[in-house]
């Protein structure tokens, strides 16, 4: 009961980010969506990975997030969306189904009974993993290094005259795609 | 239902709706805001399947993995629209598309 | 053995080719040095393999159960192709010492033709249906990229774009065969399939026949597909030699030869590949008798002349057109690297400005008339024995109709080759400029064809021995060596058919009594340089492809979201057929 009422507010704020028009409100929906996943989280029983969950996703990246927006500016790109609501809404809605539809009802899952402590199974099972976790951390960082790295703004044509220019040299070696007829043998191959 | 087949749902629900918002959004933010959407619900799934099969240990620590991975696609994220910002003036994807044709 | 040899055999070459790559263009000399050690080392390889060759598969690796197992079997048709490919191989490249002296861009001329000549030996010998495929399209892909080498003419590159289309075509009927094999058999092996073709649903395996005979029109450049080979002619001509003279363009008879157990019992498939040999030798020599580009009438007689290994294969003969295969491999290299010494020497390749070189060309003139009169079927040379033994077994086992139309057609390849010979060397200098003399690599090569042309019919017992032995599928009785030549000189059938040849040799020689005839026949003249309407449809088909690869232009949105929706679009689709499925 708690699980699915958690679950379905952990949707809905994530709709509401995704809809909200200011760019601020959708990193505190976010920020909501974390912390309630967090708290699902919990409840499951997952209590390192829940705390970790709060403080990283609702703290840290909410943080980043308003860093960023403050910097690259809040203006709202007005309604109209890239593809067509229905479009999209039909696309994942079919997504959602199908996967629900394979994904029910779920058997039993067979346990294994490994308990042990969270300590254990990441630094004696997947100790991989924690090793990609530092290539990962490593390769981000320097990542940020070289792109905050750029100081002055680059100089470039703009995005529509370059296009045109581009339609030109594609249009006038078209021509050499259509094949030709054997004309008057004057080369030497 | 049981508890695994309601965490699912929640999983599939939460990843459709960051799929939706990478469909409709124009700005560049607002596609990390549904990326990180989307890592939510797999975290989700992941927890939920270690619970029901009595793994909670190794489902927490793939857990920790993947969140580890999204903290850094975020903040990388994050750092490539302010600097598009700089450089090209706007975060509108329709402006940014190089690729086409 | 037999497996290193085959590994040695195909990565001698590839090593080859990356060497040369990595010489640089800057060291030209160092370039053609690798190259020629690489190709020749190859040859030896492939001649040391011909021993050793048997129906197991020599050389098996294992890639997991998607794609099967990668085996190389060395039968006696791939051991001999094998050999066939490396050994003109090395001599077109000694050729091309000559022939390309200062060209730019050497690197890349050498490092694709040890490309292909390792992907020809790989195809000849690959053992399973997807192997074969892969091989197929690197040739393909060689083979596009060698007649475009010339990247700056826009003829080059529009003959090899055509080349490359039309070809693939087939490339694709290889894999949906290989496909339907895996899905009815569980195994891509050929021979696994030779096994058990006829458990396959009727009109399953004559899809696939069907399929196979038009992969190997595309391939070979039979009719109604045969317009891609005079483009490629832009080629430089060791690489017209090479590829599309004798081995990739025999890759197609090769397949039919290959799957002809497999295919033989379909309704209408015999008889279909018969007409596209026969259709395809008549009517190109009919189109080289009107053309006045030498390298031009040498493609459209290597159309024909494929045309009759097309039609042995239909009426059964399998050793016949894979002897005809081995003549022809090399009197048609021959006469190929003999032309690029003329071409070279002279500066054009219109034969209008040609004549009378047999004074400063006394060497080149000497091979070309011998690989010529091959072409022709004159006794003694390679040609005659192989091309009276497909005509004996199309009499024996073939349609009438089809015989009288295979013999006039011999009589009209004597008429056009004696006609080339005649517009080349001898009559009148018609053109200005200055001939200068071949060079000595140039000499050499044309020198051991033009011995192989005397002498490669020798070869005929061994070979057929090698083909009976080592097919366990195909029922072949291979005659001794003698028996074979007994056969051939005192068959009725070898005097008709020299007589015809006399017929077209008198009709050039008699060609001013004979102009009430030509007039006649002018508009037959004009259809065939118009390549008969062929070229029309291809050239349609040619405009398909690139207009509807226009077309498609337009998804390509460079839009994150219509990407994304692609992948989610997708995803559904993945999902819908597994849960229709389950």
């Amino acid at each position: 009961m708690v699980y699915a009422g958690l679950g379905i507010a952990a949707v809905l704020c994530a709709i509401l980010a995704i809809r909200a028009t200011r760019l601020l409100s959708a990193a505190l929906w976010l920020a909501g969506v974390s912390a309630l996943v967090s708290i699902l989280l919990y409840e499951l029983g997952a209590r390192q990975v829940a705390v970790i969950e709060l403080s990283v996703g609702a703290g840290l990246v909410t943080v980043l997030f308003v860093f960023a927006i403050s910097i690259a500016g809040d203006d709202a790109l007005g309604e109209r969306t890239a593809l067509p609501r229905w479009l999209a809404a039909g696309a994942v809605g079919a997504l959602v189904i199908l996967l629900v539809g394979m994904a029910l009802p779920v058997d039993d899952a067979t346990a294994e009974a490994a308990g042990g402590s969270v300590q254990a199974a990441l630094w004696d099972q997947r100790a991989l993993d924690v090793l990609i976790q530092i290539v990962l951390i490593f390769t981000g960082v320097l990542c940020l290094l070289g792109l905050l790295a750029e100081t002055r703004p680059l100089v470039f044509a703009p995005p529509a005259a370059r296009s045109v220019a581009r339609q030109d040299a594609l249009s006038a070696g078209r021509e050499q795609v259509e094949p030709v007829r054997e004309p008057a043998l004057e080369e030497v191959r | 239902m049981s508890t695994l087949e309601i965490m699912l749902v929640s999983a599939f629900a939460l990843v459709g709706a960051g799929l939706y918002g990478l469909l409709i959004t124009r700005n560049l933010i607002k596609v990390v805001i549904a990326l990180q959407i989307m890592v939510k619900g797999a975290l989700v799934a992941l927890v939920a399947a270690g619970q029901a099969s009595d793994q909670l240990a190794l489902g927490q620590s793939l857990a920790m993995t993947v969140i580890v991975a999204d903290t850094v696609v975020a903040v990388i994220g994050l750092a490539f629209a302010v600097q598009v910002k700089r450089v090209r003036g706007t975060l509108d994807l329709r402006a940014l598309a190089e690729l086409r044709g | 053995m037999a497996d290193w040899l085959i590994g040695l055999t195909i990565g001698l070459p590839w090593i080859g080719a990356l060497a040369v790559w990595l010489a640089g263009d800057r060291r030209a000399e160092m370039q053609h040095r690798l190259a020629v050690v690489f190709s020749v080392a190859a040859g030896a390889a492939a001649l040391l393999l011909l021993p050793s060759y048997g129906d197991a598969p020599a050389l098996s690796i294992e890639v997991g159960s998607v794609f099967g197992t990668l085996t190389f079997v060395p039968d006696g048709l791939g051991v001999f192709l094998a050999a066939v490919a490396t050994v003109v191989g090395s001599l077109a490249v000694i050729f091309s010492v000559d022939y390309m002296r200062g060209e730019a861009s050497l690197g890349r001329y050498y490092a694709l033709v040890l490309l292909f000549i390792g992907a020809m030996v790989g195809l000849a010998l690959s053992g399973s249906l997807f192997l074969l495929f892969v091989f197929w399209e690197i040739t393909a892909l060689c083979s596009y990229a060698l007649i475009a080498f010339y990247n700056d003419d826009p003829k080059a590159v529009a003959g090899g774009l055509r080349a490359l289309i039309i070809t693939q075509f087939g490339g694709l009927g290889l894999l949906a065969g290989a496909l339907i094999a895996y899905a009815y058999f569980g195994d891509t092996q050929i021979s696994t399939f030779l096994a058990r073709a006829d458990t396959l649903p009727e009109s399953m395996l004559a899809l696939m026949a069907f399929g196979a005979l038009a992969a190997a029109a595309a391939k070979s450049a039979q009719v109604p597909f045969h317009t891609w080979l005079p483009g490629a002619m832009e080629a430089p001509t060791p690489v017209s030699a090479l590829i599309h003279a004798a081995t990739m363009v025999n890759a197609g008879v090769y397949l039919l030869a290959r799957f002809y157990p497999a295919f033989e019992g379909v309704a209408g498939w015999t008889t279909a590949v018969i007409l596209v040999g026969l259709l395809s030798a008549f009517l190109a020599a009919l189109m080289a008798l009107v053309a006045i580009d030498l390298k031009r009438v040498l493609a459209y007689s290597t159309i024909s002349q494929l045309g009759y290994m097309v039609y042995a294969v239909g009426v059964g003969g399998v050793f016949a057109s894979q002897f005809h295969l081995l003549s022809h491999a090399v009197f048609k290299a021959l006469l190929f690297l003999a032309a690029g010494a003329v071409i070279h020497s002279v500066g054009t390749r219109d034969m209008r400005q040609m004549g009378g070189l047999r004074r400063e060309l006394p060497f080149i003139r000497t091979v070309f008339v011998i690989g010529a009169l091959a072409l022709a079927g004159l006794p003694l040379l390679n040609g005659f024995w192989s091309k009276e033994l497909v005509l004996e077994d199309g009499l024996h086992h073939g349609p009438v109709w089809a015989y009288a139309g295979m013999l006039l057609a011999a009589g009209i390849t004597a008429l056009y080759t004696f006609r080339m010979v005649w517009l080349v060397f001898y009559g009148e200098r018609r053109g200005a400029g200055h001939v200068h003399a071949p060079g000595l690599a140039m000499k050499l090569a044309t020198g051991i064809l033009a011995a192989g042309t005397l002498t490669s019919w020798l070869l005929a017992g061994g070979f057929g021995k090698m083909l009976a032995e080592s097919l366990p599928f195909h029922d072949l009785h291979a005659p001794a060596a003698l028996d074979l030549y007994e056969t051939i000189v005192t068959a009725p059938a070898t005097y008709l058919a020299l007589a015809v040849i006399a017929l077209g040799l008198a009709a050039w020689w008699w060609r001013d009594r004979l102009a009430g005839a030509r007039d006649a026949l002018a508009p037959l003249a004009r259809a065939a340089e118009a390549d008969f309407g062929f070229e029309a449809l291809n050239r349609r088909i040619v405009t398909a492809t690139a207009a509807a690869a226009e077309s498609l232009r337009a998804t390509q949105t460079g839009l994150l979201n219509w990407n994304v929706l692609g992948i989610v679009g997708g995803l559904v689709i993945v999902l819908a057929v597994l849960a229709l499925g389950a």
